[in-house]
């Protein structure tokens, strides 16, 4: 789209804000709802686990590969997990080629944040034996863009993960075409993505919302702990408002949880 | 070309490795317009390689300096996903290889595309390689012509690609990775299907000029059927506006 | 009767001049993935930018202002110039929205505005160009219908810019998109009175 990005925002911006002033969102959505969320898991069969999400029209495919790697030097009985991330260019009239911006480094490391703060891949299982561990490689492909990234990307990564097996390593060989099992997962993360507009905050906003909005907050949970915040962009949050949206984050975690684990073949 | 003391016999008995037969390409299933955002897409599936198309444009030229007035400008970017391949977890961000593919296409649509329908604008080709079992610059070529249909692009004619080689005495079409690894000679070839115009050929190894005509015609009679799926994946996207209208 | 046609499909033996087609030895090729409609000899584009021709209304955002000329952004790739004469009493600033109609296409890329309005307020969308004549209708019939089901005051721009205030926005914007999504779709003109009835 060649529109002056500017002028167009600030119109559609505007359109956001009469909305929410009569507490109605563009889709029509409860202000703390998520939209459809469908996940297909598998779909790459090079890669050790997959996963692709739709949230709305937010689509983000993770793929997991493992690599025979060495254990770092400070924790030598575990292997690691790396997480990346691409804003392909295919996926927003908006997104440029080129080396990952701050937008898309910062939507990896969030998603990382939440995974290895609540311990969800068991790095000790990747440990093979002295000197050699499993590297678990996390790559979240943004396919197409309206909005949200960190709660589609979290899903995806989570998935891919549950989706991972692990290959046979043999006689100091790898063996891709067989598998050890399934990627040892020991807990569940989930994460809530808000945005606030003139002071009114809504869940899991689309791309002109996200593109309106003052501050955004993402939070990580699993059953019983936070395990992750990010708080974005220039406005700000109460306390109290930080924590009514942990409850929210909390409340979220069990119905996300059993999207996840539906969808798991 | 890998080297020859590690090479896994690629026909036994007369056959491929696969079972498919030397003239034979892989099954293809082809989407068109997948993607929301993008001004037109293609998904394919063929063999094993999963790799999505997508077009932007025509839209302005960036930067604006280097925008030709007479003409647009057409640029393509392919790359391959880190968790596409079979083996190893690949690095992201162009590399040599994935820098000249992007060229050798983008060159193909230079001839295609009418350039001077859109003057000073800039057309957008990214193809990516989701999942890669050999033949990936042939498969995305071939989504790549959807894509551009679909985004209402101009074009003399909808181009597909198909590669053929060499294993020892053998020609055989449409390589798996593993054939591509250890295969004598490999060249993948875009046809524009109308006047049978070759307008991509890349090839190393080693070829007699009889084998190499032979090569060509197998691509060209193949090519037949690639083509047709790539016309009933846009006819079939577009089938109710056909009935619609011809009802109506 | 009409089919559908893809880039190098043959649609006549001889040469016809028409748009969205090329000639050669001959005879004449389709250039784009359309319609070909027999009794007129027209290949229709299903998808693709707009097409801008002379009286075509469009919408667009005023980008720059240079001398006497306004630059107004259309969501095209092209250029599109109001120019302001001698007695022209019209005076806007970057950012504002108007309509206006095609005076003129100089060289494929560059449109020429007359008779400008200011557009206050409101809200705009963008809808694939090619998907305006499905949101307009036959004889206007469907943005009519829309336009009075939601009370929204709307006028379309045939650049895939749409303008609109007032009424339920929320459902002229949901109904202009499921219109966008289905306009490849049998019996659409049935659905969306069916949806906007619904809404009621």
């Amino acid at each position: 789209m060649v529109l002056n990005m500017d002028a167009i925002n600030i119109v559609k911006t505007n359109y956001i804000k009469e909305l929410l002033a009569k507490n109605e969102r563009e889709d029509m959505r409860d202000m703390m709802s998520f939209r459809a969320i469908s996940i297909d898991n598998g779909m790459i069969k090079n890669a050790e686990g997959s996963s692709q999400v739709d949230l709305g029209a937010t689509r983000v495919l993770a793929g997991v590969k493992l690599q025979l790697d060495e254990p770092m030097e400070d924790t030598p009985n575990q292997g690691n997990l790396v997480v990346s991330a691409e804003l392909l260019p295919l996926a927003s009239a908006d997104y440029e080629s080129g080396p990952p911006s701050p937008v898309a480094i910062e939507f990896a490391r969030v998603v990382d944040r939440g995974i290895r703060a609540a311990n969800c891949v068991n790095l000790e299982s990747l440990f093979i034996e002295e000197g050699k561990s499993w590297t678990v490689y996390v790559d979240l492909y943004v396919l197409n863009y309206n909005g949200n990234l960190f709660d589609a990307g979290e899903i995806a990564a989570m998935s891919a993960l549950l989706d991972t097996r692990v290959p046979k390593y043999e006689d100091e060989k790898v063996i891709r075409e067989e598998t050890s099992g399934k990627l040892k997962i020991d807990n569940i993360v989930t994460s809530a993505t808000f945005a606030k507009i003139d002071n009114k905050i809504l869940l899991d906003p689309t791309e002109n919302e996200e593109n309106a909005c003052d501050g955004r907050i993402t939070i990580a949970t699993d059953k019983e702990n936070v395990r992750a915040i990010q708080k974005g962009l220039r406005g700000g949050f109460s306390s109290k408002e930080v924590m009514d949206l942990i409850d929210v984050t909390f409340n979220k975690h069990e119905e996300l949880k059993g999207i996840l684990k539906k969808s798991q073949k | 070309m890998a080297s020859s003391s590690n090479k896994p016999e690629l026909i036994k008995n007369g056959k491929r490795l696969d079972g498919r037969a030397f003239d034979e390409v892989r099954d293809i299933k082809i989407t068109a317009a997948p993607l929301k955002n993008a001004d037109g897409s293609a998904y394919i599936e063929w063999g094993n390689n999963k790799i999505l198309a997508a077009v932007y444009g025509p839209r302005e030229a960036t930067p604006r300096h280097l925008a030709d007035p007479s003409k647009a400008i057409i640029k393509c970017k392919y790359s391959m996903a880190p968790f596409s391949s079979l083996s190893e977890h690949g690095r992201t961000g162009p590399n040599r290889r994935s820098i000249e593919i992007s060229k050798v296409i983008k060159e193909v649509f230079e001839n295609v595309v009418m350039l001077t329908d859109f003057p000073g604008s800039e057309i957008d080709i990214f193809i990516e390689v989701l999942q890669g079992d050999g033949g990936t610059r042939a498969a995305g070529l071939t989504a790549a012509s959807v894509a551009l249909a679909s985004a209402g692009i101009h074009m003399k004619d909808l181009v597909y690609a198909v590669s053929v080689g060499r294993i020892g005495d053998h020609l055989a079409l449409d390589f798996n990775m593993i054939e591509d690894n250890y295969s004598d000679s490999d060249m993948p070839v875009a046809v524009a299907p109308r006047n049978d115009e070759i307008l991509l050929l890349q090839m190393d190894g080693g070829m007699t000029r009889e084998q190499m005509s032979d090569a060509l015609e197998m691509v060209i009679k193949a090519g037949k059927k690639v083509s047709e799926i790539q016309r009933d994946a846009l006819k079939k996207a577009y089938a109710s506006e056909a009935k619609e209208k011809n009802g109506a | 009767m009409r089919q559908i046609v893809i880039p190098g499909d043959l649609v006549s033996d001889r040469i016809i001049r028409t748009r969205n087609t090329y000639t050669q030895n001959g005879k004449t090729y389709s250039s784009v993935l359309g319609m070909y409609e027999e009794s007129t000899n027209e290949v229709i584009p299903l998808e693709g930018t707009w097409d801008p021709r002379v009286d075509d209304v469009i919408v667009g955002i005023v980008k720059e202002t240079k001398s006497s000329v306004y630059i107004i952004d259309l969501s095209y790739f092209g250029k599109a110039l109001l120019i302001i004469g001698k007695y022209d009493k019209f005076e806007y600033n970057n950012g504002d929205i108007i309509s206006a109609v095609i005076k003129d296409v100089e060289g494929k890329n560059t449109i020429i505005l007359t008779e400008p309005r200011l557009l206050e307020k409101g809200t705009l969308i963008n809808i694939r160009p090619k998907k305006i004549p499905r949101v307009i209708g036959k004889k206007s019939t469907m943005i009519r219908q829309i336009a009075e089901a939601t009370g929204t005051h709307i006028i379309v721009g045939m650049n895939g810019l749409i303008w609109m205030d007032g009424g339920n926005l929320t459902l002229a914007t949901e109904t202009l998109l499921k219109i966008e999504r289905e306009a490849h779709l049998s019996g659409l003109t049935e659905k969306i009175k069916n949806y906007l009835d619904s809404k009621k």
